[in-house]
C-alpha cells in the first residue's frame, strides 16, 4: 500500500511540475472503527475508509488549497484537483508575507508506531475488551457506556520542490468506559489509550471502575460549600489543561496575535512552580509522535518549562514565516506533551485514598467543557465530572456533587503545586472532529494544587 | 446510482435487516475564506462525496461508509455485519416510529450559488470588510466566510426516496484590541438572518457588514477603557448575540432526547430533564416559549427532511414555562415511550441528521427559538430595569455535564441603573443554575428584538458530528443573576 501511494503522489506532482504549478501535497487515509455503547448496548458499530488529498498551490506570496475524499484508483480526479488549487490560486490575494514551501532534502518514512494486530483488531475482540473492562459492574440501574476506538492513520507528503517524500502511519486505539446511574445520575469512568496491542489492559479499567463504584453506589452525595479547596487532578484533568496551554500559552503565533497569558519578556524567567518540567517528547511512543515535522525539520525533546522557568514559544512554518520567527519543528497536527512526574509515592487511585492527609482533599478526575474566559490571563473556567471524590483528612471518602473551577492557568500551575506523582500515565486526547489524529498527553498520575477556588457547586447532577 | 442503491438496499433486507437506509451524497463542496490582519490565511476548498449505509438488525445498528462506490456490495454487507456484532449486546431492541413513504425533494431558498461566485469577488468582500475594520485602536482583524453547498440523496426500505440541495453562506468579522494592561479584548459580528432573506450568496449585505464593522471597532474601543465587571448579582439583559447561545447551550442540548436518554453520557454529556418531567416541568417563567422550528426557510436549521425521511416540524419545546417537547428522531421517541410506559411524543419531530455522508444520524438541533414576548422593545426593558447589565457577543461558553449549570463571558457588558444605561464594563462573565434562571426570566423582547442566529460549528456524538443550525431569539432579562465571576 505504500508504494501505491507513494506512486500516487510521485504522478501527481510530475503532473503538477509539467503544468508548471508549485503545489505541496498531503495525504491522508484513515481505517476507523469505533464501538459505542449506551445504556449497556452497542448503540453503534461503524467503520469508515477515508482517504483525503490536500493540495496547496503556490505562486509566490499566494496561497489556496483544495481537499477532497477520493481514492486511490481516481487518479484524474486528483489531477483535476491540483489544476482546481491553481486556477485558486491564480485569483487570489498575496500574502504580506513569502510563505515557505518547505524543501525535503531526504525521504522520512516512520511506521514504527504502527501495529497491525492493533490496526486490524476484530470486532470480536473489541466487544470481549468491553465486556472484561465492564464485567459483574453492571446492573438494572447502573449502566455502561463509553467507546472503543480503533484504527489506522496513514500521513504522506510530497512537494514540487524535491522528490522526497515523508510517510508517516500509526495505530491507535482510545477507550472509554463509563458507568452511570440511571436515576441518580452519577457518572464514573475509566479510560485507555494504546499504541499497540500489548498495551490493551481491560483489567486496570475494571479496577478503577470498581473501585469507584464502591464510593459512589454506597454514599450519598453531597453540595460542597464554596470557597477555597486543595484540589488533586486526575490525569484527564491535567493534560486537558496541559492542551489548553498548548493553545493559549507556549504558541508563538498565538503570543503575537494577542491570546496567551505568556510573552516573550517571560522567556527565561520564572512562570511556574519549580515542580513542573514540560518538555515536547516525540521519542515517547504513548504520545503517538512525529519525527519529523511536516517541513521535514528533525524533531528531537523540546523544552517548554524547564523547572518552572519558560523556555521559549514554539513556532509552526507559517507562523514563523510571518512573525520573521525561527521555525522550531512544530508544523505537525500533535505535539507530543510530556509533563515530568514529582516525588510523591501516590500511584494509584487507592494509593490516593489511602494517604495521610493533614487538610480535606478533593479528588476531580476529569474537567468538562473546558473553555477560556480570559486568554491574556490564561483565565481557564471548568466543571468537575466523572467520579469526583471528597477525601477528607480523618481518613474516610465522601462524593460530591459536581463544582466549577474558574482559574488562571498561572495559578494552578504555580507556586500552589503541592506535589507531582511520580509515575506518568498517556491520556488520550484524540478528538475525532474530521479527521483521525490520534494524540496522548503524558502527565503524572496525579497532581496536588493547594488554595484553588470553588466558584459554583451543584446542589444535584 | 439510485436504482443500484436500492437492489442492494433490498438483498440486505432479504439477508434479515429489519430496515435499511442509504445517504448518497452526489457532491458536498465547502469552501472557507479567512482574512486576518490583510492577509488571507486561508484559502481552502473541498469537495467530497461518498455514501454512507445504516442497517437495523435483530434490535440493533450497524453502519458502514466511503467514498470508494467502485465496491458498493461490500460497503453494505460491512453494514450488515457491524449490525449483526451490534446485536450481541442489546438491552432494548431498536424499532423506529411509524413514518410514511415520502418520495419528495427540498431545496434550500438560494438565488445565487456561491460556489458560482468568482473566487476574486469573494476576496474583494473581505477585503472591503479588513478596510473598514482597519481603525485606530484594533490590534487584530479578522473577517471570514464560509460556504457549504451538497446534495443528498436518501433512500430506505419502506420506500421513501427523499432529494435535498443544502446552500449555506457564513460569514463574520471579529476585532481584538489591547487595554493598557496588555489584556486583549474582542467584539464580533456574525451574519443573521433579519426578515426574508435567503441562504445563497445574496444573504451577504455589503450595507449591513460595513455598519457593523464600524459599530463593533466603537464598542470595542469602549471596552478597552472600561472598568471591571463589578462581581454582584443584578438582573442581566441578554441580546440576541448572547441569547442565541444561552438557548443553544441550555434549552437545546439539554432537550435532545438522546442526551435525556443516557445515549451521550460517555462523551457530550446527559440532561437533567427525565422523561417523568414531560408535561410537567416548570424550566421557565410562563413568559418562556421554545419551540424546534424547522420550517423557517432561511436558515441551516431547516432542511426539508431529517435522515431518517421524516419531514422538518415545527414543534413546541416548552409552553409558557412548561416542558411539553424534545428534540427527536424516530429510534428515540420509541426509546423514550417504552421507557416511560406512556406516550410522551406522538411520531418523530424530524430532527435527526447527519453532518456528512461517513456519519451516522442523531438528534440534532433544527432551530430553537424563543417566541418574542409583549415586553417591548430593548429600551422598553432597559426603562424598565433598577440595577442590571446588558451583555452581548460570546466571548466563552463551559456548561454543567447534565446541562445543569453554566458559566458563560460575553464581550461587552453595559451597566443599567434606574432604567438607564450606566456605563460600559470590560470582561462580563454570568453564571447560573439552568432552571432557577429560565425561572427568573423576568422580560422577552416583542418581535422588533427578534432574530435568528447562525450556528455552524455545533459539535456532537462520537465520531463527533460538527452541525449547522439557527436560533430565533429575542431580548430577554433574567433577575438576580451573579456575574463578574
Amino acid at each position: 500500500m505504500k508504494d501505491r501511494i507513494v506512486h500516487t503522489l510521485q504522478e501527481l506532482r510530475r503532473y503538477a511540475l509539467s503544468k508548471d504549478c508549485e503545489v505541496a501535497l498531503s495525504y491522508h487515509e484513515e481505517d476507523s472503527y469505533l464501538i459505542r455503547f449506551a445504556n449497556s448496548a452497542i448503540s453503534l458499530n461503524t467503520n469508515e475508509h477515508l482517504i483525503r488529498l490536500e493540495i496547496t498551490a503556490h505562486a509566490d506570496r499566494r496561497r489556496a488549497s483544495f481537499a477532497l475524499i477520493t481514492d486511490l484508483g481516481k487518479i484524474d480526479e486528483m489531477k483535476q484537483g491540483i489544476d482546481t488549487a491553481a486556477e485558486m490560486v491564480a485569483h487570489t490575494q498575496p500574502l504580506t508575507y513569502q510563505p515557505t514551501i518547505p524543501l525535503f532534502t531526504e525521504t522520512f518514512i516512520d511506521e514504527d508506531g504502527y501495529d497491525p494486530a492493533l490496526a486490524q483488531i476484530s470486532n470480536a475482540r473489541r466487544l470481549e475488551y468491553f465486556n472484561q473492562a465492564a464485567r459483574g459492574l453492571e446492573n438494572d440501574e447502573i449502566r455502561l457506556s463509553g467507546i472503543f476506538s480503533s484504527g489506522s492513520n496513514t500521513l504522506a507528503m510530497i512537494n514540487t520542490q524535491s522528490e522526497h517524500f515523508q510517510y508517516f502511519k500509526t495505530s491507535d486505539t482510545q477507550v472509554t468506559v463509563v458507568l452511570s446511574h440511571e436515576r441518580l445520575k452519577w457518572e464514573v469512568i475509566a479510560e485507555g489509550s494504546a499504541q499497540n496491542i500489548a498495551e490493551l489492559d481491560p483489567a486496570r479499567l475494571r479496577s478503577e471502575l470498581a473501585f469507584l463504584l464502591e464510593r459512589y453506589q454506597y454514599d450519598a452525595p453531597q453540595q460542597l460549600p464554596l470557597g477555597k479547596y486543595d484540589i488533586v487532578f486526575g490525569p484527564a484533568a491535567t493534560a486537558d489543561m496541559i492542551t489548553f496551554m498548548n493553545w493559549i500559552g507556549f504558541n508563538g503565533g498565538m503570543m503575537k496575535r494577542g491570546f496567551s497569558f505568556l510573552s516573550e519578556e517571560m522567556v527565561g524567567g520564572k512562570v511556574f512552580s519549580d515542580r513542573i518540567t514540560l518538555l515536547d517528547d516525540p521519542d515517547r511512543p504513548e504520545t503517538f509522535p512525529f519525527k519529523r515535522d511536516f517541513t521535514g525539520i528533525e524533531r528531537n525533546t523540546y523544552p517548554l518549562f524547564q523547572a518552572g522557568v519558560f523556555q521559549g514559544f514554539v513556532w509552526s512554518q507559517d507562523d514563523a514565516d510571518e512573525f520573521s520567527a525561527q521555525p522550531t519543528g512544530h508544523t505537525v497536527s500533535h505535539k507530543s506533551l510530556v509533563l515530568q512526574g514529582g516525588n510523591a509515592p501516590v500511584n494509584t487511585l487507592e494509593e490516593l485514598v489511602k494517604m495521610p492527609r493533614e487538610v480535606d482533599l478533593l479528588y476531580i478526575p476529569f474537567l468538562h467543557y473546558m473553555n477560556i474566559v480570559n486568554p491574556s490571563k490564561g483565565i481557564i473556567t471548568a466543571s468537575s465530572r466523572f467520579g469526583a471524590l471528597l477525601l477528607k483528612k480523618d481518613g474516610t471518602v465522601s462524593v460530591p456533587y459536581n463544582v466549577r473551577l474558574t482559574q488562571s492557568l498561572l495559578d494552578i500551575f504555580g507556586d500552589r503545586v503541592a506535589w507531582l506523582s511520580e509515575a506518568c500515565v498517556p491520556y488520550n486526547t484524540s478528538q475525532s472532529y474530521e479527521r483521525r489524529n490520534p494524540t496522548a498527553v503524558i502527565v503524572p498520575a496525579f497532581m496536588r494544587v493547594n488554595d484553588l477556588e470553588i466558584s459554583h457547586s451543584n446542589a444535584s447532577y | 446510482m439510485l436504482a443500484q442503491i436500492k437492489g442492494h438496499i433490498e438483498q440486505i433486507k432479504g439477508a434479515g435487516a429489519t430496515y435499511v437506509d442509504a445517504r448518497w451524497y452526489p457532491y458536498e463542496q465547502q469552501n472557507y475564506l479567512l482574512m486576518w490582519n490583510g492577509n488571507l490565511k486561508q484559502n481552502t476548498s473541498s469537495r467530497e462525496s461518498g455514501l454512507g449505509i445504516r442497517v437495523l438488525y435483530k434490535g440493533a445498528w450497524g453502519f458502514s461508509a466511503s467514498s470508494d462506490l467502485n465496491n458498493m456490495g461490500v460497503l453494505f454487507d460491512k453494514a450488515l455485519d457491524n449490525a449483526r456484532l451490534a446485536a450481541e449486546r442489546v438491552t432494548l431492541p431498536v424499532r423506529l416510529a411509524e413514518k410514511g413513504a415520502l418520495q419528495a425533494k427540498f431545496a434550500s431558498p438560494c438565488d445565487t450559488d456561491p460556489f458560482s461566485v468568482p473566487l476574486a469577488e469573494k476576496v474583494a468582500f473581505l477585503r472591503e470588510m479588513d478596510e473598514k475594520l482597519n481603525q485606530e485602536g484594533v490590534f487584530q482583524r479578522l473577517s471570514d466566510l464560509f460556504f457549504i453547498r451538497k446534495q443528498i440523496v436518501f433512500a430506505d426500505s419502506e420506500g421513501s426516496e427523499i432529494e435535498k440541495l443544502i446552500t449555506e453562506v457564513f460569514a463574520s468579522m471579529q476585532v481584538t484590541g489591547l487595554d493598557s494592561q496588555g489584556e486583549t479584548h474582542r467584539r464580533e459580528y456574525r451574519l443573521a438572518r433579519h426578515g426574508a432573506s435567503t441562504r445563497g450568496w445574496e444573504a451577504l449585505d455589503r450595507q449591513r457588514f460595513s455598519e457593523n464593522a464600524d459599530r463593533i471597532v466603537k464598542e470595542m474601543n469602549q471596552v478597552l477603557v472600561a472598568d471591571a465587571c463589578p462581581k454582584e448579582d443584578r438582573s442581566v439583559i441578554l441580546l440576541p448575540g448572547i441569547m442565541y447561545l444561552q438557548t443553544h447551550e441550555t434549552i437545546g442540548h439539554a432537550l435532545e432526547l438522546d442526551r435525556i436518554l443516557g445515549y451521550e453520557l460517555a462523551y457530550a454529556g446527559g440532561s437533567f430533564v427525565t422523561l417523568e418531567d414531560f408535561g410537567s416541568l416548570r424550566y421557565g417563567s410562563a413568559k418562556l416559549t421554545a419551540r424546534a422550528d424547522g420550517t423557517l426557510p432561511n436558515t441551516p436549521g431547516s432542511f426539508g427532511y431529517d435522515d431518517d425521511g421524516v419531514a422538518c416540524q415545527n414543534t413546541v419545546l416548552i409552553d409558557k414555562g412548561i416542558l411539553v417537547g424534545a428534540i427527536t428522531g424516530r429510534q428515540m421517541v420509541e426509546e423514550a415511550n417504552t421507557r416511560a410506559k406512556r406516550t410522551i411524543f406522538d411520531g418523530s419531530g424530524g430532527c435527526n441528521r447527519a453532518t456528512s455522508f461517513y456519519r451516522v444520524p442523531i438528534e440534532r438541533m433544527t432551530n430553537i427559538n424563543i417566541d418574542p414576548g409583549e415586553d417591548g422593545n430593548l429600551e422598553d426593558i432597559v426603562r424598565n430595569t433598577e440595577k442590571g447589565i446588558i451583555l452581548d457577543g460570546d466571548r466563552s461558553w463551559s456548561i454543567g455535564s447534565n446541562r445543569e449549570q453554566f458559566h458563560f463571558g460575553t464581550e461587552i457588558g453595559w451597566l443599567v441603573e434606574d432604567g438607564q444605561i450606566a456605563q460600559v464594563v470590560k470582561n462580563p462573565t454570568y453564571r447560573g443554575d439552568t432552571l432557577k434562571f429560565w425561572n427568573s426570566l423576568s422580560a422577552v423582547g416583542d418581535g422588533s428584538t427578534w432574530e435568528v442566529a447562525y450556528v455552524d460549528n455545533c459539535g456532537k456524538g462520537q465520531p463527533n458530528q460538527v452541525m449547522q443550525l439557527g436560533h430565533g431569539v429575542p431580548v430577554c432579562r433574567f433577575d438576580n443573576v451573579r456575574i463578574g465571576e
